[in-house]
């Protein structure tokens, strides 16, 4: 991987960014799917991230060695994208003994720290300051490394924004803060709850009172999201200091599956845009824009993939979530006794 | 809908000082500044005991804004409270029989310096930790608005607050909602013990919230014509129901962080800084010049304000403090 | 070798021999080293040791950041109060964070706040909230009541890959104790016998030790000889030391700063209750602070607290040889 600012994206980056988006976007059906084929296998809260593909491989694609990153409860993407095992992350995401975390964490808080993925929060905004650790922590090692932290547009509302971002600007954090702001805090709309959306205003206008840059970028484009972050990055990485980078996205599942008491199946539900607000025509609109093919037919067009390599590649993707949730399946559960295991180092 | 309301045009209807506006003004902070003294000697003979924070230096704000408020009218505080609660009309013995800790304080003596609360006056809660209020100001914003009163509400609080989670929560609610919420920062540069740049890299708190984009400006503490002024227009706005604004203060903290701070003595000025940094002195030479007071007037006020401490510490000292069973009957409604 | 310092002195001189053994301890919060010639930034530079703005939430968010990423940081909170502020941080991130992991990470920091500062401060500033910090998996809570303690601890509580809640008491600043030079640790879960007796048992923490200490020697003048143990740690709990002597005295007097139901006080007495209850020749008895918050008025300020003498009339109680009270 080249060091420049923006480096340019040879033909063989954009395959693999497509490959990386392909492989998100069936990890995350698989996860949806599991609801209606294997009923009760997924319990609790799980949160999808199928229409950010191009905002978190664009983004993740900018890390170099050593770099390390932390999320929120929205969290599959990013491993996927370092290379973590999903099977071990479907198992995790199962309850499984052999999952990602031994089933003691579950979707929201998947961690793959030996790949940089120091973890998620699950609680709205709680990330950012423990990220800006991670950045402070990056600063005193000295060795160029940069944090790249993801959050939503509702963590933006959050006191702990406001603290980070004061913090990381004063002290020089080598942080790039990536809110990703799908114009939705669960049902409610950004401009309900924030005063700058209220106004029409792009959020990253919310930078300029910690004195760092903020730009905002269409997430749909992993091209643009790269060349952003890694702007973004390089100023981290020569010192200069944080960074707050709006990608625009639009998630096409609902925020989560239904929240409800056992003995009610789980399911996902449509998107709050048509839930809430009646608003079919905007997720009609979003599904159009939907980046996975958008990204495909920009390769293909021109020919820099063929059509074939493309059905590939997509089948691959297929082929290897459908081992994941196998592998989740056969994974047996973890001891009862287990469960007192790991509450202290 | 929530939205952005239109900018106002600047320097609409904002009232000038006349003459009996700036005695009254200088009356008002006379009594604060002399009530600030005495506490400073009676706590360091342990008959005001605890953590005390000196208004000495701030009293120009307090007065220029609490005189042109109404007792309906909301205000909060944060633990440098004397003078706006002095100002907003708490009648002084009862201040000084809480920070007594007698049962002829407004709290009873079950509060203390940092959580004088006189609701008659709109006085509704100082706080001990920092921010800790903020919201609680936009709360009391938003009750006017449902309710559909021209009452307005003003939260004091210091540049320590501004880097507070809390503080940018409420900012967005308050555009969002345009509360008519007052923001009144009195910046002195210090948050406890530590300078403001050692806290964040933007040195005005109105660039802290410009995002938002509200109204806002900057004051000197000592030139309290500006501040009359300044306020005097945001609060016409905000009774017509619109807001927020805010007030940025530049204030000089004449004493330490709380009485006994042993850095206090670092950065005290000479008495020719300390005069151009001294609202009363600069209220005092304005109103010469103008020919709105003389000497001997300038001398009566403060007479008056020693007469006027020396009975609250009297009431103070001759009340009792509450008995345990009273105060027990008072932790639940 | 031993020589008598404060307390405080204490609690400063275990993070200085901890931040000069291992670089990875970070010291920093409001007020921390705020000038150039500070002691602690002399010693280990301004990167390892910073002042930084009234943000706790970010504070604390920012040590778990620390932590999972490598570094031991002691936050300076000040007060315990202030982890109010953000307690999501303190009790709902850090400790969890390796349980959620199955293992895989671990997150050493330590919370530093003082407590029960019962001096006139007022309600906001006069807590023994440490119950709220208590019961959390994965959250330790030390509350020293010693000069030699208050060191131990502190570097216990630093080497530990834990988080832990490391809470002085503000009353107890200035106490002077034999406090031994050089390394010296005192081990987390471990409760320390200040007093051997063989009638009764008064279980204390913090400030209160000292005020069961005095109770003790108010009793020994009526015969009556009390032992008394100060749990030093409340998370983990050293029950085993707390159950030896209920056994030899059957008689427990549980003495805390906190209100009732807020006290480790209430946690500790279910434990023997529990595991105890065939010693037991009387009820437990707990002598807790009043349920309100403390005033400021100096005489309602001591009537809500415990003291020796509603410690000894609990003694009296439990022996049975208390006189009907009004």
């Amino acid at each position: 991987m080249s060091t420049t600012d923006v480096a340019a994206l040879d033909d063989e980056r954009l395959v693999w960014i497509f490959t990386q988006m392909l492989r998100i976007r069936e990890f995350e059906e698989r996860v949806k799917r599991t609801f209606e084929e294997h009923p009760g296998v997924i319990r609790g809260h799980t949160h999808l991230a199928d229409g950010a593909e191009a905002s978190i491989v664009g983004s993740v694609a900018t890390m170099e060695p050593g770099d390390q990153l932390m999320a929120t409860y929205r969290c599959h993407g990013y491993p996927i994208v370092l290379g973590t095992d999903t099977g071990a992350m479907m198992a995790e995401i199962y309850g499984r003994r052999d999952g990602l975390c031994g089933g003691y964490g579950g979707s929201m808080h998947l961690v793959d720290p030996e790949r940089g993925f120091l973890g998620t929060s699950g609680i709205v905004g709680q990330g950012i300051p423990q990220a800006t650790g991670v950045a402070f922590a990056a600063q005193l090692r000295k060795q160029g490394q940069v944090v790249l932290c993801f959050f939503g547009d509702g963590a933006s509302k959050q006191g702990a924004f406001h603290e980070s971002l004061n913090l990381a600007s004063l002290w020089k954090l080598p942080i790039v803060y990536v809110m990703e702001n799908n114009n939705y805090n669960v049902g409610t709309r950004s401009d309900q709850e924030d005063a700058n959306a209220a106004a029409g205003e792009p959020l990253s206008v919310k930078a300029r009172a910690y004195s760092m840059p903020g730009v905002t970028v269409d997430g749909g484009d992993p091209v643009a999201v790269y060349e952003t972050v890694r702007a973004a990055a390089g100023r981290a990485r020569r010192g200069e200091g944080p960074t707050l980078v709006e990608s625009k996205v639009y998630r096409l599942s609902a925020h989560g599956n239904l929240i409800a008491p056992p003995g009610v199946p789980l399911h996902y539900p449509e998107h709050e845009a048509i839930t809430v607000f009646g608003n079919r025509e905007e997720y009609e609109a979003a599904l159009r824009g939907d980046p996975v093919p958008r990204f495909r037919m920009r390769l293909v067009e021109p020919g820099t993939l063929s059509a074939e390599r493309a059905d590939q590649i997509a089948q691959r993707a297929r082929d290897e979530m459908e081992a994941a949730v196998r592998f989740g399946l056969d994974s047996p559960f973890p001891e009862p006794e287990a469960a007192t295991n790991h509450v202290y180092a | 809908m929530p939205g952005r309301k239109a900018k106002a045009a600047a320097g609409a209807t904002a009232p000038a000082l006349d003459a009996g506006t700036a005695y009254d003004l200088l009356a008002t902070m006379w009594r604060i500044r002399r009530f600030e003294e005495r506490v400073a000697a009676l706590h360091h003979s342990l008959l005001v005991h605890g953590l005390i924070h000196l208004s000495i230096g701030s009293e120009g704000v307090a007065a220029a804004v609490c005189r042109q408020l109404r007792d309906d009218d909301a205000a909060y505080s944060g633990h440098r409270a004397h003078g706006h609660v002095l100002a907003k009309g708490a009648p002084m013995d009862r201040v000084m029989a809480e920070l007594m800790g007698r049962s002829a304080g407004l709290c009873r003596g079950l509060g203390g310096s940092m959580h004088l609360v006189d609701t008659a006056h709109g006085l509704m809660g100082a706080t001990g930790v920092v921010g800790g209020n903020i919201p609680m100001a936009a709360g009391s914003a938003l009750a006017a608005k449902i309710r559909g009163t021209d009452q307005v509400t003003v939260i004091f609080f210091g540049d320590g607050a501004v880097q507070a989670g809390v503080f940018n929560e409420t900012v967005n609610l308050a555009t969002l909602w345009e509360l008519p919420l007052i923001f009144v920062c009195e910046n002195n540069g210090m948050a406890e013990f530590t300078t403001r740049a050692e806290h964040t890299t933007v040195e005005s708190v109105c660039d802290v919230v410009s995002p938002y984009g509200f109204d806002r400006q900057v004051v000197e503490g000592a030139d309290v014509e500006a501040i009359w002024s300044a306020f005097g227009g945001y609060l016409a706005r905000a009774r017509a129901g619109t807001g927020p604004f805010l007030l940025e203060c530049r204030t000089h903290r004449r004493r330490g962080h709380y009485e006994g701070d042993p850095l206090a003595s670092r950065s005290a000025l000479d008495d020719e800084g300390w005069a151009r940094l001294d609202p009363i002195a600069q209220l005092e030479a304005t109103a010469n010049k103008r020919g709105w007071i003389d000497q001997q007037r300038a001398r009566t006020i403060t007479a008056q304000a020693d007469v006027d401490v020396d009975r609250a510490i009297e009431v103070g000292r001759s009340s009792e403090p509450l008995t345990p069973a009273q105060a027990a009957g008072l932790v639940y409604a | 070798m031993a020589r008598e310092i404060p307390y405080i002195a204490a609690v400063e001189e275990a993070l200085h021999l901890e931040m000069a053994r291992d670089e990875t301890v970070l010291f920093y919060g409001q007020d921390v080293a705020p000038s150039e010639d500070d002691k602690w930034r002399q010693a280990f530079g301004s990167d390892r040791v910073r002042v930084s703005p009234i943000s706790e939430t970010a504070e604390i968010g920012m040590a778990v950041g620390l932590a999972l990423a490598g570094y031991r940081p002691v936050v300076e909170l000040l007060m315990s109060e202030f982890m109010l502020v953000a307690m999501n941080q303190v009790v709902n991130e850090g400790p969890r964070l390796r349980y959620m992991s199955g293992g895989r990470v671990k997150v050493p920091l330590v919370l530093k706040a003082g407590y029960g500062f019962t001096a006139g401060w007022a309600g906001q500033h006069t807590g023994s909230i440490y119950s709220m910090f208590c019961g959390i998996p994965g959250l330790k809570v030390v509350v020293p009541s010693t000069p030699a303690d208050a060191k131990g601890l502190m570097a216990s509580a630093i080497r530990d890959d834990n988080p832990v809640c490391y809470l002085m008491h503000y009353l107890l600043v200035l106490e002077h104790g034999d406090v031994p030079e050089g390394e010296y640790l005192v081990p987390l879960g471990e409760a320390a016998i200040r007093r051997p007796g063989s009638d009764v048992t008064i279980v204390a923490t913090g400030w209160t030790v000292g005020k069961a200490l005095e109770a003790a020697e108010m009793l020994a003048e009526e015969g009556i000889d009390a032992e008394v143990i100060d749990p030093r740690t409340l998370q983990p709990l050293d029950m085993p030391t707390i159950l030896a002597s209920v056994e030899k005295t059957g008689r427990v007097v549980l003495a805390d700063q906190a209100t009732r139901h807020a006290s480790a006080a209430s946690f500790i007495a279910a434990e023997i209750a529990e595991h105890g209850f065939s010693s037991l020749r009387a009820p437990i008895k707990l002598v807790t602070a009043l349920d309100a918050t403390v005033p400021y008025s100096e005489p309602m300020e001591a009537y809500v607290l415990p003291n020796e003498a509603k410690i000894t009339g609990a003694v009296r109680e439990v022996l049975g040889t208390a006189s009907a009270v009004a």
